[in-house]
């Protein structure tokens, strides 16, 4: 077979090389939280840290909630550092930038351009300020109290990918491994010293499952699949926080500089990933679209390129936002806004829209960052994206769904990792008194009530100290005996939903949770 | 290290999985064996009885990592004939199980020296500690580990499976992961793995279910319920305690005392030790309110599941008979609820 990979290049600048060190640590240390975060201890006190350095999150949730937490001065950080050094963050740290590297997919991408292709793409530059269009749009729809938008943030879509998709993806094939290995007499003993090192260290001991996983990780497949058209097509195009850090590095004192050495080889337009390069402008570059990677100051041959601290001088391109985009974003806020306003769920409420413990009277809406921080720490996965319960407007919002999992009672990590306080940080006797819905009985399918059989599942379950199910005698008609039949008491119900989690019907369960009280006016 | 090519790579990762698929195919062919056996039951396992004096008593609720005394079995060399069932009251936990071992020869006499051990206690719930009587006394549970391991055992494993919260949260809740582990023993979170389909012989009501490996395998298995409140079972005691070693149970809840009784009889506990340090008489089995809390400072020890059962009944003026699992447990000959005529030694520390 003919050696089709070129050997694997070291980087012959030390900078590039300390860049691919750095873009390594901090997509680990991402993973590490992510992988921590599933589990109670320092993992779920640190990773509420990830989306507070989202400048992006924490301006949006400022704009929206008119909270500013203590916690999120972490995304001064960032800014900071778009000042010194524009969009280094996309170059250097940012997790779903570092993956988008990975998965460059540049041999096919040349196998489909042909090799000839100029990446630089001047073409669609357009198209570049399509990320600064949803970063204003998605701030002042913000500015309204609406964060739907924050989906697009790189971070929450990447949390919400690992954690809906890829992660169980991962359990999945892990266990379905495990699992045939230990059927094999040899092996079932190592298999299984293995399966107790890493249960519940790393992975849950029970799977996990999430509605529409399959969604999430087509978002992703999706967004990796992009880099076919061109390098980093979501960083140049689309990405909202890159465009936020754009803005900041029209002020950056960091800067590319091409000295008079330059033969114009364009070797470096070729090289650099976001085709921020223009050979039209004497090889400068835009600093709005440069991440700092240094990939031009390896390719050039003649030293011809360099990165100097100098004041900035400011400069506007074709694609960059102005009047006309700012007045674009507000428009379609506005439509937006107006259009989810008028959708049926904004009359009545969805009946299983149920909401995190003390989310609901915290208007979650307007405070959460879709970041999915939440569906990760809950350890029956009781939380789920939502999908039709809050409509477009809370797409990927948590809710409850209790035929999933349900809220145990001694949990209380939802509130406690929710890096915004969407869902309230109360302490376990204060959580244990939130109502998150209210259960009902169905009568016509409960298998005591209706088939006379002997179940008090939904009773035994139910962790009340009061128990809010509780069960009469009463003789079955035609036979000498007497059946236990459940009842709610409504008032004492808080909605955690193990009854319906653990009904032993099929499909539905005979007892269901619905939000607490109606919302619609009489 | 050297490189592998893809191809290489791809031939390696076929060969395995090839290896891995045909092993399947021929554990699935080696597996047509004959059901598990089950050995009769024994009402009468103990050997020589031994008696043992006091020592002092220890003080749990001072604090609930303080290390206890330690439990030793305590042989004499009085012969008597060993009784059916041991009642032990008014000590603290762990003299209470010392005590109500000593008349069956201590635990020596039901853990042989090597064995591998598997207490079963009661861990139903993560919520409360165990002042609420929900889940079992640590100090009982660790001092069964402590005497396991005096008696010789070369390992001693703790597990429950519970239906609310994760386990290893419910394990340090109850304090029993505390207790288990300051005696040496290992607390285990039961892995999915391990639950493995197992076909019943002759059973009353469960013909087949996924239990759980390590119980079936161990050489003991020691059983150690608390009693408590249960509306469908009336009472959650020994036998309703190892639905816990059971991948689904909600299915049994329907022809409850004849599956429970299957289910004893399959895993067959060499001895069960009800926990009536603290019971639950409302609102079980998950409890909350310390008013359904009665603190009776006692311990029931019995080789007969379905007798220590029986007896435990007692306590909460419950016939034992109107159990349907002891009705279906006597009838299948598990084991004995005629008290009266039962050997029975109550030990009171007072």
């Amino acid at each position: 077979m003919p050696e089709r990979r070129k050997p694997a290049r070291r980087p012959k600048n030390r900078w590039v090389l300390a860049r691919k060190t750095l873009q390594t640590l901090a997509l680990a240390a991402f993973l590490t939280l992510f992988v921590a975060a599933g589990r109670a201890g320092w993992g779920q006190e640190l990773a509420p840290l990830v989306m507070r350095i989202d400048p992006l999150a924490v301006l949006a949730h400022l704009l929206s909630s008119r909270i500013f937490l203590a916690g999120s001065a972490l995304a001064l950080i960032p800014v900071l550092l778009g000042l010194m050094a524009g969009r280094a963050w996309c170059g250097w740290l940012c997790p779903l930038g570092t993956l988008l590297d990975v998965f460059s997919l540049s041999g096919w991408r040349q196998a489909l351009q042909g090799s000839a292709v100029n990446e630089r793409q001047a073409q669609w530059d357009a198209l570049r300020s399509l990320k600064y269009g949803l970063l204003l749009t998605t701030l002042f729809a913000a500015f309204l109290g609406n964060l739907t938008l924050l989906i697009f943030d790189p971070l929450t879509l990447l949390l919400r990918s690992l954690t809906a998709s890829l992660w169980p993806m991962l359990d999945q094939v892990l266990t379905a491994l495990e699992m045939a290995l230990y059927r094999l007499p040899l092996l079932s003993e190592p298999v299984a010293q293995f399966d107790a090192w890493i249960r519940p260290r790393l992975l849950p001991a029970e799977p996990l499952y999430y509605r529409a996983a399959w969604l999430f990780a087509a978002v992703f497949l999706g967004i990796i699949l992009l880099n076919l058209l061109a390098p980093r097509f979501w960083c140049r195009y689309v990405c909202p926080l890159g465009a936020l850090m754009g803005l900041l590095a029209k002020f950056s004192l960091l800067r590319r500089r091409v000295t008079s050495d330059c033969k114009t080889c364009t070797l470096c337009t070729r090289a650099c990933p976001t085709g921020a390069i223009d050979p039209t402008k004497g090889y400068a570059s835009d600093p709005g679209e440069c991440t700092l990677c240094l990939d031009c100051l390896e390719a050039c041959p003649r030293d011809a390129t360099r990165f100097t601290p100098r004041l900035p001088e400011i400069t506007w391109h074709s694609y960059d936002p102005g009047r006309r985009e700012a007045l674009a974003a507000i428009g379609a806020g506005i439509a937006a806004l107006a259009l989810l306003r008028s959708d049926a769920l904004s009359k009545r409420e969805h009946p299983y829209a149920l909401r995190p413990p003390g989310a609901r009277e915290n208007n979650l809406l307007e405070k959460c960052l879709r970041c999915g921080a939440c569906m990760r720490a809950c350890p029956t996965s009781a939380l789920q994206p939502s999908l039709a319960e809050s409509g477009v407007e809370g797409l990927w919002t948590p809710v409850l769904i209790p035929r999933l999992g349900y809220c145990d009672y001694a949990c209380n990590a939802c509130g406690q990792i929710c890096p915004v306080e969407a869902i309230p940080a109360l302490d376990l006797a204060d959580k244990r008194q939130q109502v998150i819905g209210k259960a009902y009985l169905d009568q016509d399918r409960c298998l005591a009530w209706s088939d006379h059989v002997d179940c008090i599942v939904c009773e035994e379950m139910c962790p009340l100290p009061e128990k809010a199910i509780s069960l009469s005698e009463e003789p079955v008609p035609g036979e000498q005996r007497t059946i236990l039949l459940p009842h709610v008491d409504r008032q004492a119900c808080i909605g955690c939903g193990i009854c319906e989690y653990k009904c032993p019907l099929n499909g539905q369960a005979a007892i269901r949770i619905y939000v607490p009280e109606a919302q619609v006016a009489l | 290290m050297p490189k592998l090519s893809r191809r290489e790579f791809l031939q390696a990762l076929a060969a395995g999985m090839g290896a891995v698929i045909a092993d399947q195919f021929l554990v699935a062919c080696g597996q047509k064996e004959t059901p598990l056996q089950a050995p009769l039951p024994t009402t009468s396992l103990a050997s020589a009885s031994q008696t043992g004096t006091p020592q002092p008593t220890p003080t749990p609720d001072a604090s609930e990592t303080a290390p206890g005394p330690e439990p030793t079995d305590l042989p004499t060399s009085t012969p008597q004939p060993a009784p059916d069932l041991v009642v032990a009251r008014h000590g603290e936990p762990q003299m209470l199980v010392q005590q109500a071992l000593a008349p069956f020869g201590g635990l020596a006499a039901f853990v042989p020296t090597g064995a591998n051990v598997v207490i079963k206690p009661n861990i139903c719930v993560g919520y409360h500690t165990y002042e609420y009587a929900a889940t079992t006394n640590p100090w009982v549970v660790g001092a069964l580990v402590k005497l396991a391991f005096g008696a010789g055992a070369a390992s001693v494993r703790v597990m429950d499976n519970p239906f609310g919260g994760l386990p290893e949260a419910a394990y340090a809740k109850s304090g029993i992961k505390d207790q288990v582990e300051a005696a040496g023993g290992e607390m285990v979170v039961m892995s999915n793995l391990k639950f493995v389909e197992v076909e019943l012989p002759n059973p009353l009501s469960l013909k087949r279910t996924r239990i759980y490996d390590d119980i079936l395998k161990a050489d003991v298995v020691i059983n150690v319920p608390i009693a408590k409140h249960h509306n469908l079972a009336g009472l959650t005691l020994g036998m309703k305690n190892l639905l816990g070693a059971i991948h689904q149970r909600s299915p049994l809840h329907a022809r409850l005392g004849e599956n429970l009784t299957d289910l004893a009889t399959l895993i067959r506990p060499a001895l069960t030790v009800i926990d009536a340090v603290r019971v639950l008489r409302k609102h079980g089995p998950t409890g909350g309110d310390l008013r359904d809390v009665d603190q009776l400072d006692t311990l029931i020890v019995s080789p007969d599941i379905v007798a220590a059962d029986s007896y435990a009944a007692s306590l909460f003026d419950t016939q034992p008979m109107d159990l349907s699992y002891i009705q279906a447990g006597v009838q299948a000959g598990l084991g004995r609820a005629d008290l009266e005529n039962l050997h029975i030694e109550e030990i009171d520390l007072a």
